[in-house]
């Protein structure tokens, strides 16, 4: 009887042991540690991976985040171009904003002002953005016509967040690959040092010059994306800054000659959403809908929208950066129909009448709004779905283009190299101001074509970088009463103090920061 | 699925095995007289002969008899012989009473238990009756104060788990959850655990102790068991508590006739003039009734225990509409199927909901405008909060939400079912060996639901219209999370006593995996009827949804030896194996050693003769853990997705396209703390005084970081995580207890622990310093660097006030240049740390202090006397800075202000130096916001009263108790803020932003028993 006791326990204990053996068996299977990551797309797990990327680039344009991780076309974009020129002031009240979009329009800006950052990182991210599309680009398996226009249009952006960080920063860091590893992209000298500012637009050149060569011309092109014509008009601005008419020359007269733009009849058309890429457009940063959403620029338009203040009254339609000057009101010429286009005026003639917008929606008056005048081409409609439609129209935030190139600006830039060659530049100047309902000039002077360049491009983000290219930055803040603008050094943005911090200062500073 | 098991549940436990008694055998069970907890290797002699038989790991013996026996020698180590006659009765219950209790409590450490004093590594165990009279929200918190090395920060908010901090900081980035085991089933979260079905918290400390944990240790282990049945007439008890809270402290702000008095002097604009004198706190804030239950059920037999405990918890929040409820059901069963085989089971259900708490009404982390609280400070006193059902208009006036209708535009609900339990085979086939397998399932589902108000700035909504405090259409936001985990573990324990050896090995394998899906589903246009509250009613043209998932894989493999001589000397070594999937393949498996060493002094013959101590130990240990508390991607390179862009324009649909934009570490490994721990533990006076002094020095020496890496990468977030940091921890902790018993009727406990930490960076590896705690627009307040503790506050040092202009413009540096251009009368003067003026607002910087406190500390005291009872909890921390963000985050000239700064600034008649003059905010990072964190804190006081039996058993009950408590009555601080007790991550934590009042509670209760 012990003995068969024994032998059941041990029966028992056998199979417990062969049961014990058999997990460690089965954990040793190592396909047990193989979790794959859940629900996020691996560089392997994408068959489209590419081309998606190249629609990541462009999504980029769309950064609107200028408190965070980066901003291209949003608030801390048109505070650098528009409300650091003479054609806008911060708007708002005189606390909001103060040390941002502030100190920017006083020229009080430091190293540590956080649009300067987020500017910064915006356009790089944009640029790692391109930068990873072209590598995948490179081993995908699409045939070599499509991988050639896909890497045209990526190149055209890269190029244009390049143009945009020259005229903000000056000479920048060139980085034109992707980081090997984390290693790679904390000791490379290519992440900190500044690349001489003749390389930069040395690869700006080259990039556009690509999408030249391989991009569809306009009316061969899915709309949106980008052509021929803007890349030529691109590369032309880019020659402009450089006062290099004759390529200016060219290629202006090269679009002009391909046939495929012309100017709008209305003006103000092209500014509301039945306008958008219209026979004027050659580049367009778009916007719509996502995910049943209104899909854009995050704050761009309601930073905007005229603002209430302490006053009262209404649901204002936004924060009220971004207010035009007197000194632009003052530009225009007696009957210039584009001032009514890009000016909003708020009723202050006390008869409490309003002001009523393209599409019926009435303003109140002064003793309601903040401040007096307001950017038209950034307002958006949301009183009646048949004149603009939006996901969400109660959204006070509602997306809405920005018109990067157009054909009067290539216009303009023919004209003014026209005239630096000693060619025709009444012909092109006299299509803007005809539209404009203005009289055409006879004898064409540089006066008159900034002064055209400066009221016909008002407000879109063109005015600063205008005036430092012509050495006028200087005088003419001075007039608009920005007191502070310092010649040689607030043509340019300081590099942010915390991107200096962290190459050990082997990134340096902008001179008089 | 969830009633099906508890049902099953129920009928297992209800089923006793009541197998036919046989004659000439008894059985019984062994239990120790101060916690109730069953004694493993009681011996058990027949009285006069040399049979006998040892209890087992439950307590429980079996013995076969002979006629002529009458009595039975029931002997332990440390504890008073018993001598048991035997009558008729063949199931006895022996409970041991100890001479010193303390030295030979039982200790469970991880898969298994051991004796105190046998114990090698630094733990600390608290009681569940401790724990359960404070009345607090999770068992943790009820931790504060009770041992040395655990540091507890408190939140009071309904529903969430407060921080523990180990001794000392010793992550960055990864995560810093301590790892939870219940009843064997691992977890991060127990706020499903109600505190009323805990027996004993024990919390492995060193690494020596948590390193059979391996890659979870490093945060600390804490092993929690729960109550188990024990056999004999069923047992009914009920307890409950109801009481009140309220906010701890608040901070009196400006009074609307303050409030223009200071605007006017800042800003030189009167406000509008106003009849209203809103105090805005009182307007969000109640006292909140606080109340729970407890029915617990517990049995058995001989062969079968069971216990069931129903609890309840109703929490009203503080701030008002916030509610918390939970309803816990737990039933724990064992069987004795043979004398050999045992099984077991722990189930525990629970349903919580909660209401509006705070973390969901749109709390911005880093301070930034928006959620209640922060409004409630900002918000001007000079607007009514509601005027016959019409809000004030803060946003029109001032921009800043109306703290009210932050709370009434929108409701959240958290609704959370919770089934927990693990189930165990244990199988003795020898005396020497036992085999254990054991599989434990936690599976959570928890649905979120936000529905946001249609409000319209209008006459029908505000007194006055207009402003930004809108929402022109409701909306429905529902999110579903299930998330279901199992770890399976199987053990085999080898232990043999040979002459004076003493051995147990135990080798053992786990598995576990964890998976979780979620999705959430967005519609607008939704009325504000609840009974409309459902996705289907919305405008279908908004829908949107999202989704996602996550899963990872564990696999362990484990040994542990423990070998003692004589009791004398103590040697316990320990590896464990680890694997995990969220590591790359070439870092997948570790190994996690540990050795343990210990001389029970006092246990040598040449100490026998000494009366002084009645234990003497010295113990050391060193051992290796990890934290594998990272994203389960940090190593895969993904793909953005969702990158759209709308090519056609004009409102039209977006095109999907994606980014890579994250530069990854493929080589990225979790984070490996070293430490080394010596210790002296003593007893003396008759243990009447206990205590322990304890070193530690831990190390970690590949702590993951986000190293910023340059925008010019192109990197979304500009940071990388990985293995770059160097941590390290050191520490010394003393505990000290005293208890005596001054005659039948009196006696008393006293005790105290107190913990000095030391943390420091010691290294960065070519990684770069970190930069956080964002406060509004002052940017970044610390900075984890090397030489100075993990986030550690780095600001402009202010060093007084200009009392003129002159005096301003007259402040230059050595080359003559003025150091702050622009400065008046009354602005704060700043030290020019470089030495190059103008000031410079990050290069000026300069290290004050840190969040982590140099010394945290408790005292613990009681008294009986006849029948009262009465207990004393202090807690206190010391040495630490916290940062006044709220003050900080004051950002426009209309925001409110502290009332005591309306009559303290600076004037010319009062040139204080240590505040400015009336200003409109925006004022720069300094030390003007860093403040001592210091405080001492009264965290419990209980008052009891025991019926005796004489007046019970009229009442036919058993016992009754009836008690009146306190919960954080009295805070004694130095901080002008809210609270000094401020939760956050490693890099920045101690910044008072949006932080929960911590709340005072008094209530009253019964514990009864029938």
């Amino acid at each position: 009887m012990k003995s068969g006791r024994l032998k059941k326990l041990n029966l028992s204990t056998g199979a417990l042991i062969a049961c014990l053996s058999a997990v460690l068996i089965l954990s040793c299977d190592k396909s047990f540690l193989d979790v794959k990551v859940q629900g996020m797309e691996s560089t392997t797990t994408n068959p489209n991976l590419a081309q998606d990327l190249v629609t990541g680039v462009y999504s980029s344009l769309l950064q609107g985040d200028p408190f965070g991780n980066g901003d291209l076309h949003g608030l801390a974009f048109y505070s650098a171009t528009s409300i650091m020129s003479d054609d806008a002031d911060k708007g708002s009240y005189a606390a909001d904003q103060a040390t941002t979009a502030g100190q920017m329009d006083e020229f009080t800006i430091t190293p540590t002002n956080q649009f300067c950052n987020t500017l910064w990182s915006g356009h790089y991210n944009g640029i790692g953005a391109a930068n990873q599309a072209l590598a995948a680009l490179a081993t995908a398996s699409i045939t070599a016509s499509t991988k050639n226009e896909l890497k045209a249009e990526v190149l055209f952006l890269r190029g244009y967040f390049y143009f945009n960080l020259v005229r903000l920063f000056g000479a920048v860091p060139l980085v034109l690959s992707v980081p090997k590893d984390a290693h790679d992209a904390n000791t490379n000298p290519v992440y900190q040092t500044r690349a001489p500012l003749s390389l930069v637009y040395d690869s700006i050149v080259k990039d556009l010059q690509y999408a030249i060569n391989n991009l569809p011309i306009k009316s061969q092109a899915s709309v949106g994306h980008a052509t021929k014509g803007a890349a030529q008009a691109m590369l032309a601005k880019v020659y402009l800054y450089q006062n290099q008419w004759n390529q200016v020359l060219t290629l202006t007269n090269e679009i002009i000659a391909s046939g495929q733009y012309q100017l709008v009849q209305d003006y103000s058309s092209q500014f509301k959403q039945a306008g958008n890429n219209s026979s004027e457009s050659i580049f367009e940063i778009e916007t719509g809908k996502f995910n049943n959403s209104n899909f854009g620029i995050n704050n761009c338009t309601v930073s905007q929208g005229p603002r209430v203040g302490g006053k009262g009254g209404w649901n204002d339609l936004g924060w009220g950066f971004n207010n035009p000057t007197l000194s632009l009101i003052n530009s225009y010429e007696p009957g210039d129909g584009r001032r009514a286009a890009t000016i909003i005026f708020i009723d202050n003639s006390g008869t409490h009448k309003g002001t009523v917008l393209w599409d019926g929606f009435r303003l109140p008056s002064s003793d309601s709004v903040q401040n007096l005048y307001y950017n038209y081409k950034a307002y958006t409609s949301s009183t009646n779905p048949s004149k603009e439609t939006y996901a969400n129209p109660g959204d006070k935030d509602r997306p809405k283009n920005i018109i990067v190139l157009r054909y009067a600006d290539v216009l303009l830039m023919n004209a003014e190299a026209a005239l630096q060659t000693g060619g025709d530049a009444a012909t092109p100047l006299n299509l803007v101001r005809q539209r404009a309902g203005l009289p055409a000039k006879g004898a064409v002077t540089f006066t008159a074509i900034k002064q055209e360049r400066h009221v016909e491009l008002a407000m879109e983000e063109d005015r600063f970088w205008d005036l430092v290219r012509w050495g006028d930055a200087a005088s003419a803040m001075h007039a608009a009463g920005k007191i502070n603008f310092v010649p040689g050094k607030n043509e340019l943005l300081p590099i942010p103090s915390s991107q200096i911090l962290l190459s050990n200062g082997k990134l340096t500073q902008n001179p008089g920061y | 699925m969830s009633y099906k098991f508890l049902i099953a549940s129920l009928l297992l436990a209800l089923c006793h095995f009541d197998l036919e008694a046989q004659e000439r055998v008894v059985t019984g069970r062994v239990t120790a007289k101060e916690d109730g907890l069953a004694l493993p290797g009681v011996n058990i002699v027949v009285q006069g002969t040399a049979r006998g038989t040892t209890t087992d790991a439950d307590g429980n013996f079996k013995l076969d008899l002979e006629s002529k026996d009458n009595a039975l020698i029931v002997s332990f180590v440390g504890y008073k012989t018993q001598t048991i006659p035997l009558g008729s009765q063949t199931i006895l219950s022996v409970v041991m009473e100890s001479e010193a209790s303390q030295l030979q409590e039982v200790v469970v450490v991880g898969y298994g238990v051991q004796k105190k004093s046998d114990i090698t590594g630094a733990t600390a165990s608290v009681k569940g009756e401790e724990l359960f009279k404070q009345p607090v929200l999770t068992a943790t918190q009820a931790l504060q104060g009770k041992m040395a090395g655990v540091q507890i920060i408190t939140s009071g908010q309904p529903g969430t788990s407060p921080q523990i901090r180990l001794r000392g900081v010793s992550t960055a980035l990864a995560g810093t959850t301590a790892l939870f085991v219940v009843d064997g089933v691992l977890t991060d979260d127990i706020s499903n655990i109600n505190t009323a079905d805990i027996v004993d918290m024990n919390v492995l400390k060193d690494a020596s102790s948590a390193a059979i944990y391996g890659s979870r240790g490093a945060n600390g282990v804490i092993i929690i068991t729960t109550r188990k049945g024990a056999s004999g007439k069923i047992k009914v008890t009920y307890n409950n508590n109801i009481g009140f809270r309220q906010a701890a402290n608040l901070v009196p702000m400006a009074n609307s006739a303050e409030y223009n008095n200071y605007v006017q002097a800042s800003t030189g604009v009167v406000p509008p003039s106003s009849s209203y004198n809103t105090d805005w706190y009182k307007t969000i804030l109640r006292n909140a009734l606080e109340q729970s239950h407890n029915l617990s059920l517990s049995g058995g037999s001989d062969k079968s225990t069971f216990l069931l405990n129903v609890g309840y918890m109703n929490d009203n929040g503080i701030i008002i509409d916030n509610n918390f409820k939970r309803l816990t059901i737990r039933l724990n069963s064992d069987y004795k199927v043979t004398d050999k085989l045992k099984l077991g089971v722990q189930t525990s259900y629970s349903n919580s909901i909660n209401q509006n708490g705070f973390n969901n009404l749109k709390i911005d982390p880093n301070g930034n405008v928006g959620g209640v609280y922060n409004d409630a400070y900002r918000a001007a006193p000079i607007i009514p909060n509601i005027v016959n059902g019409k809000y004030g208009n803060t946003s029109v006036y001032q921009n800043v939400g109306n703290p009210l209708l932050d709370i009434k535009n929108n409701s959240v609900k958290v609704a959370e079912n919770r089934l927990q339990g693990s189930t165990f085979l244990e199988f003795k086939p020898v005396t020497w060996l036992t085999l254990k397998s054991s599989i434990g399932a936690d599976w959570r589902n928890s649905l979120n639901r936000l529905y946001n108000y249609q409000i319209i700035a209008d006459n029908n909504t505000y007194v006055t219209p207009g402003g930004n405090q809108q929402n022109p259409l409701s909306s429905l936001n529902v999110q579903s999370t299930q998330t279901f985990r199992w770890v399976w573990d199987n053990t085999a324990t080898f232990s043999k006593k040979i002459g004076k050896n003493d051995i147990t090995f135990l080798v053992g394998t786990t598995a576990e995996k964890y998976s979780q899906t979620f999705f959430s589903a967005l519609r607008k246009n939704v009325p504000a009827d609840p009974s409309l509250w459902y996705i289907n009613v919305g405008d279908a043209n908004t829908s949107q949804n999202d989704g996602g998932g996550d899963a990872w894989a564990r696999n362990s493999y484990l040994g542990r030896l423990n070998y003692s001589y004589d009791g004398k000397y103590l040697v316990t070594a320990t590896l464990r194996r680890d694997g995990s999937s969220r590591l790359p393949i070439q870092n997948r498996w570790q190994n996690y050693p540990s050795v343990g060493v210990a001389w029970v002094m006092s246990n040598e013959n040449f100490m026998q003769s000494q009366q002084l101590f009645d234990l003497l130990k010295i113990r050391a240990s060193y051992g290796k853990v990890g934290n594998d508390q990272i994203p389960t991607n940090a190593y895969t390179k993904t793909v953005a997705l969702n990158q759209a862009y709308p090519f056609a324009g004009g409102g039209s649909t977006a095109i999907n396209g994606a980014q890579i934009n994250q530069i990854i570490d493929p080589n990225i490994t979790w984070e490996i703390t070293e430490e080394y721990d010596l210790a002296v533990e003593f007893s003396l006076l008759k243990s009447k005084l206990n205590g322990e002094v304890n070193y530690y020095q831990k190390t970690v020496s590949n702590a993951l970081i986000n190293v910023p890496i340059p925008r010019t990468v192109g990197d979304a977030d500009g940071v990388i995580l990985t293995n770059a940091a160097g941590i390290q921890n050191k520490g010394l902790e003393i505990v000290l207890n005293w208890k005596d018993k001054l005659s039948e009727k009196l006696s008393y406990t006293i005790g105290g622990n107190i913990t000095l930490n030391r943390n420091q960076v010691i290294a960065l590896n070519g990684g770069q310093n970190i930069y956080d705690g964002g406060v509004g627009s002052q940017g970044f307040t610390t900075n984890t660097d090397i030489g100075h503790p993990v986030g550690s506050f780095y600001v402009l040092k202010q060093i007084g006030v200009f009392n003129t202009d002159a005096e301003a413009a007259g402040y230059v540096d050595k080359n003559g240049n003025q150091i702050q251009p622009g400065a008046v009368a009354g602005d704060f003067k700043y030290l020019d740390a470089k030495g190059s003026g103008p000031i410079d607002l990050i290069k000026d910087r300069v290290f004050v202090g840190s969040y982590q406190p140099k010394a945290y500390y408790g005292i613990n005291g009681s008294i009986k006397y006849t029948n009262w009872d009465f207990s004393l909890g202090i807690y206190g921390n010391a040495g630490n800075q916290v940062y006044n963000g709220k003050r900080a985050a004051r950002t426009y000239g209309t925001d409110n202000i502290e009332r005591a700064l309306v009559y303290n600034r600076w004037t010319p008649s009062n040139l204080t130096q240590s505040q400015p003059a009336a200003n409109v905010g925006n004022l720069p990072a300094s030390t003007y916001f860093v403040e001592s964190g210091s405080f001492v804190r009264i965290n419990n006081i209980t008052v009891g009263y025991t019926f005796t039996p004489s007046v019970l058993d009229r009442l036919k009950i058993s016992s009754l108790r009836v008690f009146i408590t306190s919960q954080n009555p009295f805070t004694y601080k130095k901080y002008s803020g809210f609270t000094a007790e401020l939760p956050g991550g490693p890099t920045n934590s101690g910044i008072e932003l949006s932080t929960y009042p911590t709340t005072r509670t008094v209530a009253v209760g019964i514990n009864l028993g029938f």
